[in-house]
């Protein structure tokens, strides 16, 4: 039975558990805009990689460099879209 | 009768009317013709059902030499009406039907066909593969292109022309200002076919970075290929930007969402935005193949090396990248302010850095080359000036400050075709020129080929160097007449003049297909060119498997080491090969979304779901089916390859 | 076809070893898809015409619930993979059944939701807000949709079928689809949830 559970398995859900818990923090807790941003993206994006990693097994085959690659390269192109999205139609605005 | 109401053209008119009845005898022509000759069972199996890279590249190049045809008409249509002041050829309504396809046709469905008809049939041989890494899905991308570009064919004799500009921006593209379906047409058939084009982004990058022969590393592969690389990666990360867009704006026609209305807190220039931020990695799609033609080309009739191997490989990857950084030189007068415009300035003019880096090392490659002047070599000499032509305007649109004098006049509109034309068009001819020996066992006439190639580029210049002049002397682009006041007259005659030159050429280059076909000599070598890479170490015509046995490779020019320096490509013996099976389903599902794009665009609502639920099941048979291919014997390759090897 | 022992089943043949690497890449795909979703809600998110905003209508209990059932489905389905790995067809198959029920209760609560909007004036035409919020939630939904039919199909194949090359591959591909899906509703939950009720 215990061979079902693999530790690395159960270590990972209850990470993912406890960094959902802290994120719930901005909602029954008071503080700002910025620190609730930061400990948003601070989570969301550390349980992100546990998912990848431990879950999905990334880094376990010869093909793990193309895979990292296509991720952070996926990533950084989001993010591009997001924010530079925002600077042209929000932010950057007159 | 009312029901058929919805069908008719809401602004007919008698070319209109001319062409319905032209597409319905040439359907009929085309079904008798296939029951006479009793041909349906051989395009069935031969060609419909096919998962062989090398047919299916075929089925994209003859599909884009026919859109190339339709987006050439709207163009010869759009400079006559323009060729004298207060022209009465074509109103305003039909001058935007016909820019509008103009462009979604050039671009979308002859443009990306044609490059995806190179990729097809020369990146698996390049690196000595037997077919790309998930044949039936490289089936389905094919066939849902054909789909959305029949989809999208249809709509100026069903229901209207989509009017709105390529680019389709709202407000305007929504119900409230395109009240017909044109609009519709467009969201849906361009979706289908990006669909197909996500799915070849996919399976060339799996395809390029798993099955490359033994020892060939990434830096031993041949620019080709490398240009494809990195041109998939960027298919894999833009198109689901356009999937979004069009979904969003499919549902603002038709289900009343307010994405980019003006009420309701809609953001019509959110369109814009994320257009372009997929519009701009899409040129650069476009581009990159064509640089990868030009680099086969070059060093092949140089007889040298392409110089620089790193730096190509490193200017395409770097491009890649900040092709995602730039998207808003398109947009620069829209009201941003002056700190978000100058950062993409800065960008925009970076970029042009890794591309002159390419231009000059394919200079030093000629420089000190034995050049032999062929068609493809013309092609690519013709390209390097005027295309840089066309790149320093593009530094000059890039300067945010200044574009607002040329944004949206016919300066803009001189500077992309300068790009694209030269850049793109003469690439994808001087690819096709190449690789047509290969392809189909006979060479394309010498001497129309170059007599085209002058034509078309020397016509290329009439046609849109006056554009600059008219478009910094006030003349906006997307205007259907102008008057006589203006002064814009006598430019837009010459421009006339060079469309009708690239009429000409490119009907030479029909003319040259025709009289090749008739009287070319089928008996060639099968590396005509005295080429460097592995494409032509196969016979012709190449052989289903490809390569009898995998080529064995040490360097980035495995042909020419094999035939200069003695090295053994094909060591070992004949094994069975395992080969992927026919199938019809990529056929009859893009079929089905076919007949699910026709019903969404005019809101049949029991046929959409009807065929979303075919779609669906299609994929669930695909999921439970148990094919696993056929092997080939080794008696069967014997046999095939001596029979080749005879001839 | 040539089956290299030395690793797990789902990457053994060259065939496999393509079809995951193929699907990492179109899960970057996804990446970008997702991301312009995210691009639209965050620059529409304070446009919400005569309608409501995020505020007004999220709470917090449905939107726990649901992400409980999605972490645990991940987790679930985790340990299905491994249960494959060490070649337990019964305990694989237990484990994927559990994460597709998890799937179908957390749509439950969703579907729930979507109805709850259109009752207190948040319909999809309301206002480009509701539109974007909507779209987002539901593309996240679509994807659990047409996962929970494909897990199916899975399922049925193993059970049919045994663990043959074919079937571990599919599995395990499934499961990286499942997993990617749990990323996206992390941030869902972090920045159109959370953010919108703080």
């Amino acid at each position: 039975m215990k061979e079902l559970f693999p530790m690395k398995q159960v270590m990972g859900f209850v990470f993912s558990i406890l960094l959902t818990t802290i994120a719930l923090a901005v909602y029954f807790l008071d503080m700002s805009i910025t620190t609730g941003m930061t400990i948003l993206l601070v989570t969301a994006f550390i349980q992100a990689a546990v998912q990848l990693v431990v879950f999905m097994h990334a880094g376990e085959t010869k093909d793990k460099g193309a895979i990292y690659t296509n991720v952070y390269y996926g990533l950084i192109i989001a993010l591009i879209t997001v924010f530079g999205t925002l600077l042209c139609m929000i932010w950057g605005y007159i | 009768m009312d029901f058929f109401d919805r069908f008719a053209i809401p602004h007919p008119s008698p070319v209109i009317y001319a062409s319905m009845v032209a597409i319905g005898l040439t359907v009929i022509v085309i079904i008798a013709g296939l029951t006479y000759f009793k041909k349906w069972g051989y395009l069935w199996s031969e060609w419909l059902t096919t998962v062989d890279h090398k047919r299916i590249g075929i089925m994209y190049l003859i599909s884009a030499l026919l859109m190339l045809f339709r987006g050439g008409v709207d163009a010869i249509m759009m400079r006559a009406q323009l060729a004298v002041p207060e022209n009465k050829l074509l109103d305003a309504q039909h001058y935007n039907e016909i820019f509008t396809t103009h462009g979604v046709v050039m671009i979308i469905f002859m443009a990306m066909p044609f490059i995806m008809a190179l990729m097809n049939f020369v990146v698996p041989l390049q690196i000595g593969a037997r077919d790309v890494a998930f044949p039936r899905l490289n089936a389905l991308s094919f066939w849902l292109f054909f789909m959305g570009a029949m989809l999208f064919n249809i709509s100026f004799v069903i229901g209207g022309s989509p009017d709105a500009g390529w680019t389709s921006y709202f407000p305007l593209a929504g119900t409230e200002f395109s009240e017909s379906v044109g609009s519709n047409y467009y969201m849906i058939a361009i979706q289908i076919a990006g669909i197909g084009t996500l799915m070849t982004g996919i399976n060339f990058i799996t395809t390029i970075l798993k099955m490359r022969a033994p020892g060939m590393t990434l830096m031993k592969m041949p620019m080709f290929t490398w240009s494809a690389l990195v041109t998939n990666a960027i298919i894999v990360f833009a198109f689901p930007v356009l999937t979004v867009l069009l979904a969003m704006g499919t549902m603002d026609r038709l289900f009343g969402t307010h994405f980019f209305t003006t009420t309701n807190g809609g953001m019509d220039m959110l369109w814009a935005n994320f257009f372009w931020v997929w519009g701009h990695p899409e040129v650069y799609i476009l581009i990159l193949p064509a640089f990868g033609i030009y680099s086969e080309v070059i060093s092949t009739f140089a007889r040298r090396n392409l110089y620089g191997y790193k730096s190509m490989v490193g200017s395409m990857v770097i491009i890649s990248l900040l092709s995602f950084l730039v998207w808003t030189h398109h947009f620069f007068t829209m009201g941003q302010g002056a700190l978000t415009n100058s950062i993409f300035s800065i960008t925009t003019m970076a970029i042009a850095v890794p591309t002159g880096v390419k231009l000059f090392n394919w200079l030093f490659t000629l420089w000190k080359g034995k050049i032999e002047v062929t068609t493809p070599m013309l092609y690519a000499l013709l390209f390097i000036p005027t295309f840089t032509i066309g790149g320093v305007t593009g530094v000059m649109l890039g300067m945010s400050a200044a574009d607002y004098q040329y944004h949206n006049t016919m300066f803009l509109v001189a500077h992309f075709h300068m790009v694209i034309i030269p850049g793109v068009v003469f690439a994808m001819l001087a690819g096709l020129t190449y690789y047509w020996p290969k392809m189909f066992g006979f060479m394309l006439n010498e001497k129309i080929g170059k007599f085209s190639a002058w034509i078309i580029s020397m016509s290329t210049l009439l046609a849109f160097i006056p554009m600059f002049f008219s478009g910094l002397d006030g003349q906006a682009r997307r205007m259907y007449t102008y008057s006589e006041s203006t002064g814009f007259g006598p430019w837009n005659m010459v421009s006339f003049i060079g469309a009708a030159g690239l009429a000409v050429g490119f009907a030479l280059i029909v003319y040259n297909i025709y009289y090749s076909t008739r009287y070319a000599s089928r008996d060639i070598a099968a590396d005509p060119w005295d080429a460097r890479s592995l494409e032509w170490a196969t016979h012709t015509p190449v052989p289903a498997y490809n390569f009898a046995i995998l080529p064995h490779v040490n360097s980035s020019e495995a042909l020419w080491d094999a035939k200069k320096h003695g090295h053994e490509l094909f060591p070992g013996e004949y094994e069975k090969i395992h080969m992927p099976n026919n199938s019809g389903v990529p056929f009859i599902m893009s079929s089905i979304f076919f007949v699910w794009g026709f019903s969404f665009v005019f809101s049949l609502w029991i046929p959409l779901i009807l065929t979303t639920i075919g779609i669906f099941v299609c994929m669930g048979l695909r999921s439970f089916e148990k094919d696993h291919g056929h092997y080939i014997s080794v008696d069967e390759i014997e046999e095939t390859e001596n029979n080749l090897r005879g001839a | 076809m040539k089956i290299d022992n030395s690793l797990p089943l789902e990457y053994s043949t060259e065939e496999n070893s393509n079809k995951i690497l193929g699907f990492w890449i179109f899960l970057g795909a996804e990446i970008m898809l997702f991301a312009t979703l995210f691009s639209a809600y965050f620059t529409l998110v304070d446009r919400t015409g005569t309608g409501p905003t995020g505020a007004e209508i999220f709470e917090i209990t449905p939107v726990l619930i649901e992400t409980i059932l999605l972490l645990t489905s991940s987790f679930t389905i985790g340990l299905g993979i491994h249960a494959m790995r060490i070649g337990n067809k019964k305990a694989m198959l237990t484990f994927f059944t559990i994460t597709l029920l998890l799937g179908l209760g957390f749509l439950s609560f969703e579907i729930f939701e979507f109805v709850h909007y259109v009752h207190i004036g948040a319909g999809l035409q309301t206002s480009a807000f509701t539109a974007i919020l909507l779209t987002t939630l539901g593309t996240h939904g679509a994807h659990v949709t047409f996962g929970l039919f494909w897990g199916l199909f899975i399922i049925l194949q193993v059970k049919k079928r045994g663990f043959t090359p074919e079937t571990a591959n599919k599995s395990f591909i499934f499961s990286l689809y499942w997993h990617f899906l749990d990323v996206v509703w992390i941030f869902i939950f972090s920045f159109v949830y959370l953010k919108g009720m703080m």
